[in-house]
């Protein structure tokens, strides 16, 4: 297991590190100037050569990238000319927002995702399964930011119930600001993780330990919680791991939709206006939420599932 | 049914569930405001960015300046209205003594808060002259500023180079025109320089309480302020980049004042949330077709100018802003000085008048590109142009670009894009001087941000000599020619000057606003 652990951490630097170089590369060829965009047009050569060198944009490609990752290995992440705060400062300031609402997202969805997988494996072809199938479906077919223009408009604009944007302050605020966006984001994966789960979970039950423990004359309950569970789930961590990348995605919308602050948010504003020490800092820290939460899924399974390990 | 879900109000519910769901955990957290805040004197209003520089001398963008007019003095400012005037501020007098000096008397008693003291006319002199010391952007808004000379504490002379009209409705009532602490600024940053977002002393009626990025900035009354008291006890401005993110949020109660959109504007016209007064004041931007005089196939002025016959403004409106925006007559909206009547071409354009330049041109049936933001509005203006245009023969590519790229593309010190741009969907923000519009077109800024690539003798003339004329009815003549010689260029189609709808709940306040529609936060009545 150590010499597995060892191995995917290996692998998920490399990653985080070449991700993080193709993105770089990615970025500066877009078109577009920071001095340009920020300072607006009363900006004189002058002032917008001075904002280039304040940037490191002066420098050749090679050096900025250098420059980059030497200011990573002591833990600097950059300096934001504009507001003149350290990048590390400003997306940390951010990063808690977000990671909060893919949270707290992912678990309302699992939790209710789980039982209805193994209620309808369970039940297969009964009334119950098929309705929860439709469902299933329908919320995965619908957008996140669809489901978020009617969640506020039913529960903040007609009903008054919820807040419409923001984060809120303080533990009980914060949470009511986060049960529409979560609702947003988490309902699709609600349809999508309970179809997984009964999907495995009808294979598990059909195996022959499954059989034997029925023959023993142990409760179909007891039989899928402590017996299939376990193994059914194997699936759905994997895909909550890389479904990372897929729910920050989702925040970009929904940040903006509800007018949450968030990281989403931020590399939104950043591209736009080509902030790039501001997208750089942002991508690496998203890029490496991406390959810790594969990383730990795959560790996870790992665990559950010896097997696994020997494939790397 | 709906009469009880209606009842329910979003603090009734949230309690009950925080009562029934959570009851024993919530006892023990710090319960939001948004739930159990006392009611105050407390405006919340929607801000469409949120403000990264406090900072006078390198202030970007109408937001910052809001606030600022908040927690800085200025010696007069915009007065609140549907007219552009001006009003003292933090001058008990002032006046041109002649075309390059102005000579103002400060109020006696304005104190920055944090100790830092009385604003005196060394304030004055510091913050004027530390525009041009460092070489800002802000510089341009005192244009020929030399220096300030102080008589006494109270009474000081601002000295420019060569006369400067816009000094009165640009550099002294705007954002360059704030007035910081020499001590604070000296202490907080190195020789002065910029301070960013941390500004440290306040010489206006609030002070900078709090700010946590995208999320809200609050002022709360300065304590040492000892001007008229403003209406309200705290300003909370929210940042909501996304217009139809503020409608909701006003609808859902979250914030008293807000812009809309031109295109929501007929419908909450006619079914306006409770308490509601919806107001329509006119914008001083500009939307326009701009073409790229040198490039090959805009070359020829006859090109342009059947391009420019061939647009029919109305239709365009009518499509990208469901007919509620008024057509433009040129860069000037109404009521800025240099406002036209109407455009030497008329809105309706006309299609026999722009075959016929096509003919004179020698050319037919050719391809050109057109480049726009990415954003809804400009979309549509392209497509209704790109078939309109198809009406003569010319086919339109259509270019949609987001913001950083789109703002360079004109630009030479960004490659070789610009050769490449044809004709552009452009769009600018203004500020109620016209030299503010026309310094943009002259010759030296070709390549910069002229990229139309417009070049006339005639136009720099006029653009120098009419900051140096005082009278307002002699400066409007310079300025109408030289709209008049830009569109005559044929590089120019002028569309809207845009709208700035905004809607307020009538229980909370009674708003002031500048004519364009921009708030007045200290002048807001509480209701």
């Amino acid at each position: 297991m150590l010499l597995y652990l060892i191995k995917r951490v290996v692998l998920a630097i490399a990653i985080v590190v070449v991700a993080v170089t193709l993105l770089f590369l990615m970025i500066r060829a877009l078109p577009g100037d920071p001095a340009a965009v920020l300072l607006g047009p009363r900006a004189t050569p002058e002032m917008k050569a001075q904002l280039h060198e304040q940037m490191g944009l002066d420098k050749p490609f090679v050096v900025q990238l250098a420059a980059f990752f030497g200011g990573l290995l002591n833990g600097d992440l950059g300096f934001d000319v504009f507001s003149r705060r350290p990048v590390a400062d400003i997306v940390f300031e951010q990063l808690p927002y977000t990671i909060e609402l893919i949270l707290v997202s992912i678990l309302w969805a699992v939790s209710v995702a789980v039982p209805l997988g193994c209620y309808s494996a369970m039940r297969r072809n009964s009334v119950i399964d098929q309705v929860v199938g439709v469902v299933a479906v329908a919320t995965m077919a619908i957008p996140s930011f669809v489901v978020a223009v009617y969640a506020l408009l039913i529960f903040a604009v007609m009903l008054g119930w919820l807040p419409a944007i923001g984060a809120g302050n303080g533990l009980w605020d914060r949470l009511i600001h986060l049960i529409l966006p979560s609702l947003a984001i988490g309902i699709s994966w609600v349809g999508y993780v309970s179809r997984l789960v009964r999907a495995s979970m009808l294979e598990i039950l059909g195996e022959t330990h499954i059989r034997m423990a029925r023959s023993f004359g142990i409760s179909e309950w007891r039989i899928v919680a402590r017996y299939a569970l376990p193994l059914a789930i194997l699936p759905t961590v994997t895909i909550l791991g890389v479904g990372i990348a897929w729910l920050l995605s989702s925040a970009v919308f929904i940040e903006v939709v509800f007018a949450r602050p968030g990281i989403g948010a931020l590399i939104v504003n950043a591209v736009n206006t080509r902030n790039y020490p501001i997208v750089m800092g942002t991508v690496l820290v998203t890029t490496f939420l991406i390959v810790a939460a594969t990383t730990i899924s795959d560790l996870i399974n790992g665990a559950l599932d010896p097997r696994t390990r020997e494939k790397l | 049914m709906n009469d009880v879900v209606g009842s329910v109000s979003r603090r009734a519910f949230l309690k009950t569930g925080a009562t029934l769901g959570g009851g024993i955990m919530a006892a023990g957290m710090p319960l939001s405001q948004a739930i159990w805040a006392a009611e105050g004197k407390v405006l919340t209003a929607r801000a469409n960015q949120d403000v990264d520089k406090l900072d006078p001398a390198f202030y970007l963008g109408a937001v910052n300046s809001e606030v600022m007019s908040c927690i800085y003095s200025k010696l007069i400012r915009y007065k609140p209205g549907s007219e552009w005037s001006w009003e003292l501020e933090a001058a008990e007098k002032i006046e041109q003594v002649d075309p390059t000096h102005i000579r103002f008397q400060l109020k006696k008693g304005i104190k920055f808060s944090n100790d830092y003291g009385e604003l005196t006319v060394r304030d004055v002199k510091f913050s004027f002259e530390r525009v041009i010391r460092l070489d800002s952007p802000s510089n341009f808004d005192w244009g020929p500023l030399d220096h300030v000379e102080v008589e006494d504490d109270y009474t000081g002379v601002i000295v420019f180079k060569t006369p400067f009209a816009p000094a009165w409705t640009l550099a002294l009532p705007y954002g360059a025109g704030h007035i910081v602490s020499e001590d604070a600024v000296m202490k907080a940053a190195k020789d002065g320089g910029p301070f960013g977002m941390t500004p440290t002393a306040f010489s206006g009626p609030y002070v900078f309480a709090d700010w946590k990025p995208n999320q809200h900035v609050l002022l709360t009354r300065n304590p040492e302020w000892s001007g008229p008291k403003p209406g309200f006890d705290e300003i909370r401005i929210l940042p909501i980049g996304d217009i139809k993110t503020a409608e909701r949020a006003y609808q859902a109660g979250d914030i008293d004042f807000t812009h809309i959109s031109v295109d929501s504007l007929a419908n909450f016209k006619s079914n306006s949330p409770a308490d509601t007064t919806i107001e329509e004041k006119p914008s001083i931007g500009i939307v326009y077709v701009g073409m790229n005089i040198d490039h090959p196939k805009l070359k020829d002025i006859n090109v342009r100018k059947a391009i420019q016959w061939a647009i029919n403004v109305p239709q365009i409106l009518d499509a990208a802003y469901a007919g509620q925006m008024e057509v433009a007559t040129g860069s000037l909206a109404r009521g800025l000085i240099g406002y036209r009547d109407k455009a030497l071409v008329p809105p309706e354009g006309d299609l026999a008048k722009a075959k016929e330049s096509l003919e004179k041109a020698g050319v037919s049936d050719f391809t050109v590109t057109v480049d726009c933001l990415n954003q809804s509005e400009f979309l549509t203006i392209a497509q209704v142009l790109q078939a309109q245009l198809s009406q003569i023969g010319v086919t339109a590519e259509i270019n949609a670009q987001d913001s950083g790229s789109f703002y360079t593309i004109g630009m030479e010190s960004e490659g070789d894009r610009w050769k490449d741009m044809q004709l552009i969907v452009q769009s600018f923000s203004n500020v109620p001087e016209p030299y503010y519009f026309s310094a943009t077109y002259t010759r030296d800024q070709i390549g910069k941000w002229n990229w139309e690539r417009f070049s006339s003798e005639r136009f720099d003339e006029l653009n120098a000599k009419a900051i140096t004329i005082d009278d307002p009815n002699e400066r409007a003549k310079l300025y109408r020619e030289m709209q008049d010689l830009m569109e005559d260029s044929g590089a120019y189609r002028y569309l809207t000057n845009g709208a700035s709808p905004f809607m307020y709940r009538t229980t909370r306040m009674q708003p002031a606003t500048r004519p364009d529609g921009v708030p007045h936060y200290v002048a807001f009545k509480p209701v």
